[in-house]
C-alpha cells in the first residue's frame, strides 16, 4: 500500500524533479570541491552555503503550501517550525563546542556562564547526542503542530480566524524566546558554532555535505508531498480546501484530515530549520518574527500555490532576488520586492508556475485540440479559503 | 504540466542565481581599495545605522580627496543587511569572498556582530565595530571602537553617586544581551559599594516597548522612599521616545530622579521635543557639543557632505571616524591591506579623538577613550557636566565579574590571544 | 506693614540665619551676579544661595533665567545677559535691569552652566525669594518647591509666611512644607508627632517619602508614630493602585482602539487582509510631523493648534491614498481576501521605503501641544492629559464612526455592498464607487489615529509596523466585522495587560495575552461579537 502510494508519486514530472534535484546534490558540491579555483563551472565557496539556505527555504515553502495551496490552511505561523527545528539543532551544535567557548566550561554554554546558571537546565539534556536532537528537529514542531491543530480544528477555528491565531502563536514564541530567562540565549540566541558530527563546520567539505544533505531532503521533501497530495487523502484534502462544510458532510472527518496535513508539514519545516542553521551559523529568535512566517507566504504564492513545484521556485527566486538587490540597490531593493509582490498577485494570480502552466497548456489546446485533461491537474483554481 | 516545462522552471531558477553571482564578479578588477559597509538600510535598525553607512561613504570621499590610500582610490561597497541577522552573516559573506573588501565598517546590533563574527574569523578579514557594547568579547579579526562598559556605565554612576549623591538605583533596560550584561556589571558594582539589595531595581522591556505607563509609576513609587533615586537606563533605541514622554507627562523631572542613559544620543534626541526632558543625562565618548577644533571641523564637512545645515552627529559616528583613521594608518604603516599584515601594525597606532585626547588601539582590540557625562539641553543637545582627566582603556573582559576577571585580551605576541586566562596561564578557549 | 518691605527685612533676617558665607551679605547683586559665570558647580552653588539671601527682587528673574539655561556670559565684556534665542541669534536683555542689548550669534556668548544640583538650588531658592508674592499661584509654587527641597533653612521663612497666608490652597501646602522640614530637624517629639500625622494624612507618594525618609534617623519613640504613618499611606495607595490600574489599561485600549478601528473597516466590513494598514497610520503621524513643520517655520503662534489642523489634513490624505490603493489594486482581488494580503504587504514594504526615502531614516519630532502636555492628580490617581484626550478621541472617533455606518447613506450602503454584492448592485448601487469610499474611509481613520499615536510614540518608518499585529489580534477578538466587538475587545486586552504587567511583567504580560487570544478563539472561533446568519461562510 505504502510503496504503491510512493510509487505514483514517481509518475510524470514528479521523478524529473527529483532527479534535477539529486544531480543539484552531486554537481554543485563535486564542483565546489574538485574543480580548480577559477574554473568557470566552479560553484564559489560562499555560493555553496548560500544556495543551501535556499534550497532549506524552499522546503519551508513546500511544507506550508502542503497546507495552504492543498488544504486551505493559511498558516503565518509556520516560522515558528521551523524556529524549532532550528533550535533543536542549535542546541545540539552548542553542546558540540564543549570547552572551546570563551569562559571554557565544558558543560555550560558561554551564555549561561554569563547568566550565572549553575548546571543546565533540563530541557537542554539530552542534546550532546546527534540523535536525540535529530529526534527533536522531528518531535518538537510535530507535537506543537499535534497540540495546536488539534484544539484548533475540533473547534472549527477557519480562515482568517486560524491564521491569526498561528500569527498569534509564533508572536507569543518570539516574545518569550527573546527573554534571556527562557535559557536559549535570549536576543543573541545560538550561535559561534564549531563543529556538527565531529566535522568542522567552516570547512569546505561540511559546506558541501550540507548542501547535498539539504538538497536530498528537499528531494524527499516533494517524493513525501507529492506521495500525499496525490493519495486519495490528497484528494480529500483538496476537497477541505474547496468546500469544507461539504466534505465533512459527506462524512469524512476533516480534522482528522487537517490536523495530518498540518503535523505533516510542520515536521517538514522542523526538518529544513535543522538543515538551515549549520549553513548559516546562528539561530536567534527573529526567525520567529511574524514578518518572516509572511515571507513563506509570499514565496510560496510568487511561485504558484497549489503545485508542488511552484513553492521550490518561489522561494529560491524571491530570496535570490532578495540576495542580489540588498547587494546591488542596498537602499531601493525594497521598492522591488514589494513591486513584485503586488505585481504577481495582480498579473499571476496562480503565481509563476501556475502561470506558465495555463500558457502552456493554453498553448498545447492550439496545436493539439483535444487535450485538457492534463492541464486542470497541474494547476487547481485556487480558491480562497474562506 | 508536462515534463518539459519543470525542468525550464529549475533552470530558471539556477539561472537566477547565477546572475547574482556574476554581477557580484563583474566590477572586481578596477584599481581600487574597497571597503564594506555592512549597516541595515532597511528594518528596525535603520533608524540607527543608516547615518553610520553616510558616516563612512563621507570618510571615503574625504580620504579620497586627500590622494586616496597607498595611491589607490577607496572605493565603498554598501550592501543591505536589512536588520536581519543571519543576512548579515550572508552579507559578510558576499563582501568578503565576492568584492574582496579590505576591511568591513559595520554592524549595531550585538546579534549582527554574533552573527558575522566566525566569518571574519573563517576568512580572514577585518571588521571594526562602532557601537558601544557589553564587552566579555575579543576576537582577532574585530577591533572594538565603541565604548567597553568600563568606558560608559561605571564612570556615570560614579557621577551620579558623586555629584547628586544617589542611594537608590533603578536599572531600567531592554532584555537583550547589553543591558543584561551591563546591569549585572553595575549591580556587582554598587553592592561593592555598599547599595543594599533592596536599593536596587532591575526592570526589563521587550524592545520597541511602547507603553510605559506602568513602569514609570513603578519608578515613582520606588523613587519615593525618602532616598534620592536615580533610573540608569540601557533602554534601547526605539523604545526611548515613548519612554521619554511618559517621563515628561507623569511630571519626573531630573532634578527629582534624574535618568542617565547609555543608549541615547542626538540622533534618538532629534525625535523628541526635549524642553521637559532638560537635566537628564547621558554617558558617552562623544557629545556633538565638545567644543574643539577637531570636532568642529568635523561637523562642518559632515554638513557640508550631507547637505544639510541641521544635521547631528553622534557618539558611533565618532567610533567610525577613529576606526577609519586607524585603519588608514594601520594600512599606510603596513604598505599593504593585507589583514595578516595590518592587524599587526594597528596595535599601539594613535589618532587624536574629536573630544580631546588621543585613541589608541590596545592589544586587546580596543581603544582608549575620555568618558563624558552630558546633560540634555531644550535644543536636543547635550552639555557635559562631567568628564574625565583622562582617557580610560577599553576593557574587553569585565573586572567586576567573577567569571571574567582573571581574564585578559592581547593579541600581541606571545599571548596573541583573546581570553587568556591570567590564573591558569592558558588561552580559555581554543587552545 | 508693607509686604515688600517686610519680605526684605525676613530676607535679612534669613540671610543672618543662613550665614554661609559672613561676607555674602556686605556683597551686592551685581558683584555677585559677575562671579557666577566663575569657578565650578559647587561654588556657583554657593553664589546662588548668596545672591538669595541679598533679597533683591530682581534676582527671582536671574535665576530663573539660570534655571532654563538662558543665562550667558557675553565674551566680548564679560556681562552676565540672559540671551533668547530667535532664528540663528539670540536676543540679549541685562540679566538684572531687563535692559534691550541686541542680538548677537550663540559664538559671542558663553552659557552658565547649570547642572541637576543647581537646578534644585535654584528652586529653592526661588521658592524662598517668592514666597511672599503678590500672587497666590506663585506662592503655591513656591510652597511646593519648599516642599519637594525640605531644607530646614527655610523653617523661619516658612512660620512668618504662614502667620500671613490668607489663601486656604497654599496654607495647606506651606503647612505640609512645614512638616516635612519638622520631621527632618531637632524639634520637639510632640511638635514632631503633629507633624508625622499632618503627612499621614495628606497621603500621597511625596509624604511616603518624607516618612520613609525620616524613618531611619527618627528617635525609637517616634519610630511606631512613623509606622503607623506609612502603613496609613501604602494602604490608601494600594487602594488607588487598583483604579490607576483600570486607568492605564483604558488608556492603552483606547491606544488599540485607535490603531484597530480603521482595520476594523477595511478589514472587518471589507475584508480585505490589509497589512498595509500599519504604513496607513504611520501616513497619518507623518502629516501632523509636515503640519508641524509648517507651522514652526511659519506660523509658530498656531502651534497649539497643530493636531486641530492636522486632523483633518491626515483624513484627506490617507483617505486620498486608500482610495488609491482601493481604485489600483485591491478592487482587483475581491473574492480572493487572502490575495489582498500579499498585495497590501508589498505595498507596505514600498510604502516604508517611500517614507524613509523622502523623511528619512530617523525618528521625526512630533511636538505636543501644551494641553496635551502634564498630568494632573484626580483624587489619587495621577492622570496624564495626553492619555486622556487620546481616550476621548477614540471614544469620538467611535462614536462618529458608528454614526456613519448605522444612520448615514452610505453607512446603509458600505453594508449593503459587503453583505451581498449583488444583491445591492441589482438594487442600483454603484457597487465600486462605495467599495472606494469605504476604504478610503477605513484609511482616512487609521490616518487619524496616527495623528494621535505621533503623541505617544515615535514617528520614524516603523511606526506602522508595531501596530499592525496588535491591530489584527484586537479585531479578530473582538469579532470581524462587529465595530462594537473592536472597542470591547481593544478595552478588555488593554486592562487584562495592565493588569497581568505588574505580577508578570511587560513581556510576560503581553505573552499571556496572546495565548489568552488564541484559547479564546477555540472557545468563540469567530470572535467575541460573531456575525450570525449565512454571511458567516460565505
Amino acid at each position: 500500500m505504502i510503496t504503491k502510494t510512493l510509487l505514483r508519486a514517481f509518475d510524470g514530472k514528479a521523478i524529473w524533479v527529483v532527479a534535477i534535484l539529486i544531480a543539484i546534490a552531486v554537481a554543485v558540491p563535486a564542483s565546489n570541491l574538485y574543480l580548480p579555483v577559477g574554473h568557470p563551472l566552479r560553484v564559489p565557496n560562499h555560493f555553496v552555503p548560500l544556495l543551501g539556505k535556499y534550497l532549506t527555504y524552499a522546503m519551508l515553502a513546500l511544507a506550508l503550501d502542503l497546507v495552504w495551496g492543498y488544504c486551505g490552511i493559511l498558516s503565518l505561523g509556520h516560522g515558528a517550525f521551523f524556529a524549532f527545528g532550528g533550535y533543536a539543532m542549535g542546541m545540539y551544535l552548542m553542546r558540540q563546542i564543549g570547552d572551546r567557548g570563551v569562559y571554557a566550561n565544558p558543560v555550560l554554554p558561554d551564555f549561561m556562564v554569563f547568566l550565572n546558571y549553575q548546571e543546565l537546565p533540563w530541557f537542554w539534556y539530552g542534546f550532546d547526542m546527534f540523535w536525540f536532537a535529530a529526534i527533536m528537529v522531528v518531535l518538537v514542531p510535530g507535537v506543537l503542530a499535534f497540540v495546536f491543530g488539534w484544539f484548533a480544528f475540533r473547534s472549527r477555528v477557519t480562515g482568517v480566524y486560524l491564521s491569526i491565531i498561528t500569527q498569534a502563536m509564533t508572536y507569543a514564541l518570539l516574545l518569550a524566546f527573546f527573554r534571556n530567562d527562557m535559557g536559549f540565549g535570549g536576543n543573541n540566541g545560538l550561535t559561534d558554532f564549531k563543529d556538527i558530527l565531529g566535522a568542522p563546520l567552516q570547512a569546505g567539505s561540511t559546506r558541501a555535505a550540507l548542501f547535498a544533505a539539504s538538497a536530498i531532503a528537499l528531494a524527499l521533501s516533494f517524493i513525501v508531498c507529492s506521495a500525499i497530495v496525490r493519495s486519495k487523502l490528497g484528494k480529500v484534502l483538496v476537497a477541505v480546501r474547496d468546500a469544507e462544510s461539504r466534505t465533512r458532510f459527506l462524512g469524512y472527518r476533516v480534522d482528522n484530515y487537517k490536523l495530518f496535513a498540518f503535523t505533516a508539514s510542520a515536521v517538514i519545516a522542523g526538518i529544513a530549520g535543522a538543515l538551515y542553521v549549520p549553513q548559516v551559523g546562528i539561530i536567534n529568535p527573529g526567525e520567529f518574527a511574524p514578518a518572516n512566517s509572511i515571507e513563506i507566504v509570499i514565496w510560496t504564492a510568487v511561485g504558484g500555490r497549489g503545485t508542488l513545484i511552484g513553492p521550490i521556485v518561489g522561494a529560491v527566486l524571491v530570496n535570490a532576488g532578495k540576495s542580489w538587490f540588498t547587494g546591488v540597490f542596498p537602499e531601493f531593493w525594497l521598492f522591488a520586492l514589494g513591486g513584485l509582490f503586488v505585481a504577481v498577485t495582480l498579473f499571476l494570480p496562480k503565481g509563476i508556475v501556475g502561470a506558465l502552466a495555463q500558457g502552456w497548456t493554453a498553448l498545447k489546446a492550439q496545436r493539439v485540440s483535444a487535450q485538457a485533461e492534463d492541464g486542470s491537474d497541474a494547476a487547481p483554481e485556487p480558491s480562497p479559503a474562506e | 504540466m508536462s515534463t518539459r516545462f519543470t525542468r525550464r522552471a529549475v533552470l530558471a531558477a539556477a539561472l537566477a542565481g547565477s546572475v547574482s553571482l556574476s554581477a557580484g564578479i563583474s566590477y572586481a578588477q578596477e584599481e581600487t581599495i574597497k571597503v564594506g559597509v555592512l549597516h541595515s538600510l532597511s528594518g528596525t535598525m535603520a533608524i540607527s545605522e543608516t547615518t553610520l553607512k553616510d558616516t563612512m561613504l563621507f570618510l571615503i570621499d574625504e580620504q579620497n580627496k586627500k590622494g586616496g590610500l597607498l595611491g589607490k582610490k577607496l572605493e565603498a561597497v554598501v550592501v543591505d543587511p536589512a536588520s536581519d541577522w543571519p543576512l548579515f552573516a550572508e552579507k559578510a559573506r558576499e563582501l568578503i569572498s565576492v568584492d574582496e573588501v579590505a576591511a568591513v565598517f559595520g554592524c549595531w546590533t550585538s546579534v549582527s556582530r554574533k552573527s558575522v563574527l566566525p566569518v571574519f574569523e573563517e576568512l580572514n578579514s577585518i571588521l571594526f565595530y562602532p557601537v558601544q557594547y557589553e564587552g566579555e568579547e575579543s576576537q582577532r579579526n574585530v577591533f572594538y571602537t565603541g565604548a567597553a562598559p568600563n568606558q560608559q556605565a561605571i564612570p556615570a554612576v560614579d557621577y551620579l553617586m558623586n555629584e547628586e549623591g544617589v542611594e537608590r538605583w533603578v536599572l531600567a533596560g531592554t532584555d537583550y544581551v547589553y543591558p543584561r550584561t551591563t546591569n549585572k556589571i553595575l549591580e556587582q558594582y554598587l553592592m561593592d559599594k555598599g547599595v543594599a539589595a533592596e536599593d536596587i531595581m532591575i526592570n526589563y522591556t521587550p524592545f520597541s516597548h511602547s507603553d510605559w505607563q506602568t513602569i514609570v509609576s513603578d519608578i515613582k513609587a520606588f523613587g519615593s522612599a525618602g532616598k534620592k533615586t536615580a533610573v540608569v537606563s540601557t533602554i534601547n533605541g526605539d523604545a526611548n521616545v515613548p519612554f521619554y514622554k511618559e517621563l515628561a507627562n507623569q511630571g519626573i523631572a531630573a532634578e527629582d530622579i534624574p535618568v542617565v542613559a547609555f543608549s541615547v544620543g542626538e540622533e534618538e534626541l532629534a525625535g523628541i521635543d526635549t524642553e521637559p526632558l532638560v537635566g537628564h543625562l547621558a554617558a558617552w565618548n562623544y557629545f556633538q557639543s565638545v567644543d574643539t577644533p577637531e570636532n568642529e571641523e568635523f561637523i562642518a564637512k559632515w554638513r557640508e557632505f550631507i547637505g544639510d545645515e541641521d544635521r547631528v552627529t553622534n557618539d558611533p559616528m565618532e567610533a567610525h571616524v577613529v576606526g577609519f583613521n586607524l585603519w588608514v594608518q594601520a594600512v599606510e604603516k603596513a604598505g599593504t591591506t593585507d589583514t595578516d599584515a595590518v592587524l599587526d601594525a594597528i596595535i599601539g597606532l594613535e589618532t587624536p579623538n574629536l573630544t580631546g585626547g588621543i585613541a589608541k588601539m590596545l592589544p586587546n582590540h580596543h581603544i582608549t577613550k575620555p568618558v563624558l557625562i552630558g546633560e540634555i539641553q531644550d535644543d536636543g543637545q547635550f552639555e557635559v557636566v562631567w568628564e574625565t582627566e583622562e582617557v580610560v582603556p577599553g576593557d574587553a573582559w569585565s573586572d567586576f565579574l567573577p567569571e571574567s576577571k582573571m581574564i585578559e585580551a592581547d593579541w600581541t605576541a606571545p599571548i596573541s590571544c583573546g581570553n587568556y586566562n591570567t590564573e591558569t596561564k592558558s588561552c580559555g578557549g581554543a587552545s | 506693614m508693607h509686604p515688600t518691605r517686610l519680605i526684605s527685612k525676613l530676607l535679612i533676617a534669613l540671610a543672618l540665619l543662613i550665614a554661609v558665607a559672613p561676607g555674602a551679605f556686605a556683597q551686592d547683586v551685581e558683584s555677585l551676579v559677575s562671579a557666577l559665570p566663575e569657578g565650578d558647580y559647587s561654588d556657583r552653588e554657593k553664589v546662588i544661595f548668596d545672591l538669595a539671601a541679598t533679597g533683591d527682587e530682581r534676582v527671582a528673574g536671574l535665576l530663573n533665567a539660570l534655571g532654563e539655561g538662558d543665562l550667558y556670559v557675553r565674551e566680548e565684556d564679560g556681562r552676565v545677559i540672559v540671551g533668547k534665542r530667535s532664528g540663528r541669534n539670540y536676543t540679549l536683555t541685562d540679566a538684572l535691569t531687563g535692559e534691550e542689548l541686541g542680538t548677537a550669534p550663540s559664538s559671542a556668548l558663553e552659557k552658565i552652566r547649570v547642572n541637576n544640583r543647581l537646578r534644585r538650588a535654584v528652586r529653592s531658592a526661588i521658592g524662598q525669594l517668592t514666597l511672599m508674592s503678590p500672587s497666590p499661584s506663585v506662592r503655591l509654587r513656591a510652597a511646593r518647591s519648599l516642599l519637594r527641597n525640605a531644607d530646614p533653612d527655610s523653617l523661619e521663612l516658612l512660620d512668618t509666611a504662614l502667620a500671613a497666608e490668607t489663601d486656604p490652597q497654599v496654607k495647606t501646602m506651606m503647612e505640609t512644607a512645614r512638616a516635612g522640614i519638622i520631621v527632618k530637624t531637632d524639634a520637639g517629639i510632640e511638635e514632631k508627632v503633629a507633624a508625622i500625622d499632618l503627612l499621614a494624612a495628606r497621603g500621597d507618594r511625596e509624604a511616603l517619602a518624607m516618612l520613609t525618609g525620616a524613618r531611619s534617623s527618627a528617635a525609637p519613640e517616634l519610630q511606631p508614630v512613623i509606622e503607623r504613618g506609612i502603613a496609613g499611606i501604602e494602604r490608601e495607595l494600594a487602594m488607588w493602585d487598583g483604579l490607576q490600574n483600570v486607568w492605564y489599561g483604558l488608556s492603552l485600549g483606547s491606544v488599540l482602539l485607535l490603531a484597530a478601528i480603521g482595520l476594523a473597516i477595511t478589514f472587518g466590513v471589507m475584508g480585505v487582509i490589509n497589512m498595509a494598514h500599519g504604513e496607513i497610520v504611520m501616513l497619518g503621524a507623518y502629516t501632523t510631523f509636515a503640519v508641524q513643520q509648517v507651522i514652526r517655520t511659519s506660523f509658530p503662534g498656531l502651534f497649539d493648534y497643530s493636531l486641530a489642523i492636522a486632523l483633518p489634513l491626515a483624513f484627506l490624505v490617507t483617505a486620498l491614498v486608500g482610495i488609491a490603493i482601493e481604485r489600483g489594486i485591491i478592487r482587483w482581488l475581491y473574492g480572493r481576501p487572502l490575495e489582498t494580503l500579499l498585495a497590501t504587504w508589498g505595498l507596505s514594504l514600498i510604502l516604508q521605503q517611500t517614507v524613509r526615502t523622502i523623511f528619512g531614516p530617523n525618528n521625526r519630532e512630533v511636538g505636543n501641544p501644551s494641553w496635551m502636555s502634564g498630568a494632573f492628580d484626580l483624587a489619587g490617581l495621577s492622570i496624564t492629559w495626553n492619555r486622556l484626550w487620546i481616550i476621548v478621541f477614540a471614544l469620538v472617533v467611535f462614536a462618529v464612526l458608528l454614526a456613519v455606518l448605522n444612520r448615514t447613506p452610505l453607512g446603509l450602503q458600505m453594508r449593503a455592498v459587503t453583505q451581498n454584492r449583488r444583491m445591492a448592485s441589482s438594487m442600483g448601487i454603484r457597487t465600486p464607487w462605495v467599495d472606494a469610499m469605504t476604504f478610503g474611509l477605513g484609511s482616512g481613520i487609521a490616518g487619524m489615529a496616527g495623528v494621535a499615536l505621533s503623541q505617544i510614540d515615535n514617528v520614524s518608518p516603523n511606526l506602522g509596523q508595531s501596530y499592525i499585529i496588535d491591530s489584527f489580534m484586537v479585531v479578530v477578538f473582538g469579532g470581524v466585522g462587529n465595530l462594537w466587538g473592536t472597542l470591547v475587545g481593544a478595552l478588555t486586552l488593554g486592562v487584562a495587560n495592565k493588569f497581568l504587567e505588574p505580577y508578570a511583567g511587560a513581556v510576560l504580560a503581553k505573552i499571556f495575552i496572546l495565548v489568552f487570544i488564541i484559547l479564546f478563539i477555540q472557545r468563540r472561533p469567530r470572535g467575541l461579537f460573531a456575525l450570525k446568519g449565512r454571511a458567516v461562510d460565505a
